[in-house]
């Protein structure tokens, strides 16, 4: 067990470091040689984030409520995470995708990557500054920066999702749309209900 | 040895075939050249496509991208 978690540590490093230089490459690597055991380390890093995120929410130190939080963020996150992967799998069956369900699971838990850095970047920017931004020039410019840093991230993760259903479900660019043009309207669905019910403002996909 | 890596090779290149190339049609090409940039090191025209997005927002509603960056921020 220990020798596996070095490795599965060694393969997560060396594949967040490749997602970032050789996207293309790395994500084929993962949809066929992947493991289960990497994303422990993608859950780590998440469960950290809902730690700090739910001091943040509550705002002061009242283990309950903290407990609390932490746990709605778990569950909401790995139910979006299987929905995600679900409803990927069971669109790319509609249009004869035949890659592996394991590979496209892992390569999605993948992707969670850049979502978390948006979500943790911005967590931290609540605290350091916290919004309403104003319109002076300072406002104006951290604004702008701001939406700098978020499209690059969105991006990057568009980027990703791509890799994932292209490489994970094995698709065409067109098939890939009919994928996509399936599963956002449920995912939207679900993201208002979370919205509703207070969990996360933007979906944590 | 020769033989490991003649099967290492064949491997690597049913792996990379297994997947039929994207085509668009008479678009190919300029997909191709996007999707290049984009296969390794992809940042600078990340950079590019969110610096486009970011200026079109602010050319669009000038000191009201505060607003979106508020709503942003509250956002996690």
């Amino acid at each position: 067990m220990g020798t596996s978690l070095v490795l599965w540590g060694i393969a997560f490093s060396r594949n967040f470091i490749g997602l970032l230089t050789r996207p293309y490459e790395t994500s084929r690597r993962i949809v066929d040689h992947g493991k289960p055991g990497e994303l422990i380390f993608v859950a780590i890093v998440l469960a950290c984030y809902f730690a700090l995120a739910s001091l943040v929410r509550v705002a002061s130190f009242r283990p309950f409520l903290l407990t609390r939080e932490f746990i709605e963020l778990v569950f909401a996150t790995s139910t979006t995470y299987g929905l995600a992967v679900l409803l990927f799998w069971s669109a790319g069956q509609l249009v004869g995708a035949h890659g592996k369900q394991k590979g496209l699971a892992i390569m999605w838990g993948y992707t969670l990557i850049p979502t978390l850095v948006w979500f943790l970047a911005t967590s931290l920017l609540y605290v350091i500054l916290p919004p309403p931004r104003t319109t002076s020039t300072q406002g104006v410019v951290f604004s702008l920066l701001f939406l700098l840093f978020s499209g690059v991230l969105f991006f990057w993760k568009a980027t990703l999702a791509y890799l994932t259903l292209r490489f994970g479900l094995r698709l065409s660019l067109t098939k890939i749309l009919i994928v996509l043009a399936v599963s956002l309207p449920v995912l939207g669905a679900y993201s208002i209900g979370m919205y509703r019910i207070g969990i996360f403002r933007i979906p944590f996909l | 040895m020769q033989n490991t890596v003649y099967q290492r090779f064949v491997r690597r290149w049913e792996e990379v075939t297994d997947l039929p190339p994207q085509t668009l049609g008479p678009l190919t090409p300029y997909y191709k050249a996007l999707t290049r940039r984009l296969k390794v090191m992809p940042w600078p025209l990340l950079v590019i496509f969110s610096l486009l997005v970011v200026v079109g927002l602010y050319v669009l509603l000038g000191s009201a991208v505060t607003l979106i960056v508020s709503l942003l921020q509250r956002g996690f």
